[in-house]
């Protein structure tokens, strides 16, 4: 027996004594009654790398909290698993509340998935959860295939057990509006024919694999692909499994892992919810490339002469995928604009352009200052843009005064740059849309329309010379996911506040007490894209419009007002003798607080929740509402047959 | 040696319990902690695993019959 074996005994929090003390501070903040405090300091102080023993003095640090003092949003999720998920849930809880939510979990009773779901009569749908995730590991998936089996033998197989998945997802759609997550499996650290596994079909290995492949094929609309095998990969296979917890108490990964798991589906649901973040506000210096332009030269900044240089056109390539992807790029640098302007346009090895570029900042004003300015010309809330800033002053500046504005704590070392933004999972989503691909573009022509703008004297000389276009339909699959996507990412103009999962909305599809609309606003500097979304629903003699979102892209284009003069004329097609808004006050949709006013509709009742109700008399003189915006496409509109 | 083992028992017992008062002796049992279920079992264990820097047999953690025999493992894997 040695003394010195002790030095081996682990304090807790041995490796970072602040948060011994950090976690000591939240308690006595919890004691005290500083509840926010408390919980925003935990928020900033919890990774998801941090191990169990850490993630559980999180929750229960969380827990002690009363939740209605956090200004959390309910979310009811239900946790169908094959395995146990119990301690994993309380980590969830805490990580879903760092996203604004306060989550209630249904969890299904251990492996009882099949039972739960094929039960119609089962507490899961009396639940009503918004997200249902099916919970699988590897052991779920068996597929009856004799080593040495062909092709065709295998995909049969992998077929067969991917039916079994879809189906349970069908009967879910069937009975309730929700979305779903469907974990794919992570690959086991054994394997029984070693390397031999990667290279044959029939090998546990790539059937796994080409399981998750075939299980992504199949997800539809409403399904997302939960990557568990990406995780495990991520967290280290040979950690991930811990086979001592699957035999002693079924927990199908390591405990370790929990953080990370919550911390991804945190930010997925946090984006489906919310909308993920739209721009990408990245600072020049040391940040796009090594050095200082105004300093060092344009030939003397490091871009591609060696390793250095080569870090940041990685980083560039990046930022590049990102903007592919639909996020906004905009620069906000202090640096003499000519300067910085010059690398984009003359260095040989930049790789990003002016082009990709959708709002350039390159001045001596302060950064919060320029990132509003950005915002407002974007038409985006702050609380949409991450900041990138090698800087710490500035990083600190930004989050003092800019609160809503995220800002990462971008490591000293360049070559860390992606994995910091990357684990934040900023640009989560559960669905991907043509906008998203288009919208770089879709902004970049709203700024040239802007300047177009500043050459007419009058707005409606300026509206007139744009000859827009907008195309009324119905919604069909085809629009569907964008027309969800738009009642659930818009904050600003939105009417209502609703939220709707597509498997909501493809159940009033065929509802004829109700009605959708989608709207494509097109113009000479080209196609908006689908930019508002109505949903009315007919109540007797009277339409209620229980739904109204717009793209905040096209505000003060006449397009609110065409949208008007469409409720009306389908009030009038259906005989309808009133119709009625509603407005319900946000935190951020005051923009569209006086809009029925404006439209002509008279007010007739405010409640105490600040809600006003709002009517159109069809039966009296009808407000002159006029625009420039031509109607297109209206062949499929039916409402004759719905009288 | 035994002591220093028992004193860090204790601490993880405080925080998994969340009970700062709580003191172990050799023949408590889950019996004696109200909020000692199969869950915080579980928890107990990570965190024993972490703070002594070992892994256990389960299956020998499954067999013991109180606090007192949890820290004759602990010391006998430590000493091995």
């Amino acid at each position: 027996m040695s003394k010195t074996k002790f030095i081996i005994f682990r304090d807790y929090f041995v490796n970072d004594k602040v948060q011994t003390i950090s976690l000591k501070a939240i308690k006595e903040d919890i004691q005290n009654g500083h509840f926010s405090k408390a919980f925003k300091t935990l928020a900033t102080l919890s990774e998801p790398e941090h191990d169990f023993t850490l993630q559980s003095r999180y929750v229960a640090l969380f827990q002690s909290i009363p939740p209605e003092e956090l200004e959390l949003k309910g979310l009811r999720l239900a946790i169908l698993a094959t395995s146990t998920v119990d301690h994993f849930i309380d980590v969830l809880k805490f990580w879903l509340a760092k996203q604004g939510f306060r989550v209630e979990v249904f969890s299904s009773p251990f492996d009882t998935v099949h039972q739960t779901v094929l039960d119609s009569t089962n507490a899961l749908y009396d639940f009503a959860p918004e997200f249902v995730w099916f919970f699988n590991n590897y052991r779920d998936v068996t597929f009856s295939v004799s080593f040495g089996a062909n092709q065709n033998e295998c995909d049969t197989a992998i077929n067969d057990t991917v039916k079994k998945f879809t189906e349970l997802w069908k009967i879910i759609q069937k009975n309730l509006p929700c979305h779903i997550l469907q974990n794919n499996v992570d690959l086991p650290n054994f394997r029984v024919f070693g390397n031999l596994e990667g290279s044959v079909a029939w090998s546990q290995t790539n059937l796994l694999r080409k399981f998750n492949l075939c299980l992504a094929s199949a997800s539809r609309s409403g399904v997302t692909i939960f990557d568990m095998e990406y995780l495990s990969s991520l967290f280290g296979k040979n950690s991930w499994h811990d086979a001592r917890y699957w035999h002693h108490s079924k927990h199908a990964f390591s405990l370790d892992a929990c953080g990370l798991v919550s911390s991804q589906v945190g930010a997925l649901i946090g984006a489906g919810k919310r909308g993920g973040k739209k721009c990408l506000v990245v600072d020049l210096d040391n940040t796009l490339w090594g050095g200082v332009v105004g300093d060092d030269g344009l030939n003397g900044i490091q871009l591609d002469n060696g390793a250095e240089g080569e870090v940041f056109l990685n980083f560039q390539k990046y930022l590049l995928a990102l903007k592919e992807r639909g996020i906004l790029l905009s620069i906000c640098s202090k640096n003499d604009e000519d300067t910085a302007r010059d690398v984009f346009l003359t260095h040989p090895d930049m790789l990003i352009k002016l082009d990709d570029i959708a709002v350039f900042k390159a001045n001596w004003n302060n950064k919060p200052d320029n990132i509003r300015d950005i915002a407002a010309t974007l038409n985006i809330g702050l609380d949409s843009i991450v900041f990138i800033d090698d800087n710490p002053v500035e990083r600190q500046l930004v989050k003092k005064l800019l609160p809503e504005v995220v800002v990462v704590d971008l490591p000293e070392d360049p070559t860390s740059f992606i994995k910091a933004i990357d684990r934040e999972g900023f640009f989560e989503s559960l669905a991907f849309s043509n906008e998203d691909s288009n919208r770089n573009l879709l902004y970049k022509q709203n700024i040239i329309r802007s300047k177009h703008q500043n050459q007419f004297d009058n707005i409606d000389e300026f509206l007139n010379s744009l000859e827009m276009e907008s195309e009324v339909g119905p919604v069909s699959e085809l629009y569907l996911p964008r027309f969800a996507q738009l009642i659930n990412k818009s904050n600003q103009f939105h009417l209502t506040t609703t939220r709707y999962t597509e498997t909501q909305i493809r159940s009033m599809i065929n509802n004829n007490m109700t009605i959708l609309r989608y709207f494509r606003l097109k113009d000479n500097f080209g196609d908006n894209g689908l930019i508002s979304s109505l949903i009315i629903k007919r109540q007797a003699k009277i339409l209620f419009i229980d739904t109204w979102v717009m793209s905040c892209r096209v505000l003060s284009r006449g397009m609110e007002e065409f949208i008007c003069s469409e409720i009306i004329s389908m009030a009038k097609c259906l005989k309808s003798t009133m119709v009625r808004g509603k407005y319900l006050p946000s935190k951020k949709n005051k923009l569209v607080s006086s809009l029925y006013e404006r439209l002509g509709f008279k007010l007739i009742k405010k409640e105490p929740d600040g809600a006003s109700y709002w009517e159109l008399n069809m039966k009296e003189p009808l407000p002159k509402i006029s625009h420039t915006i031509k109607r297109t496409k209206s062949k499929d509109l039916d409402l004759e047959n719905w009288r | 040696m035994r002591q220093e083992i028992i004193n860090k028992m204790n601490t993880i017992f405080c925080e998994v319990f969340d009970d700062d008062s709580l003191k172990i002796s050799d023949n408590m049992t889950s019996a004696d902690i109200d909020e000692w279920d199969s869950l915080n079992h579980i928890t107990l264990v990570v965190n024993i695993e972490k703070v002594f820097g070992l892994k256990l047999n389960l299956s020998e953690v499954g067999k013991l019959e109180n606090i007192g025999e949890m820290i004759e493992l602990i010391f006998k894997k430590i000493n091995l």
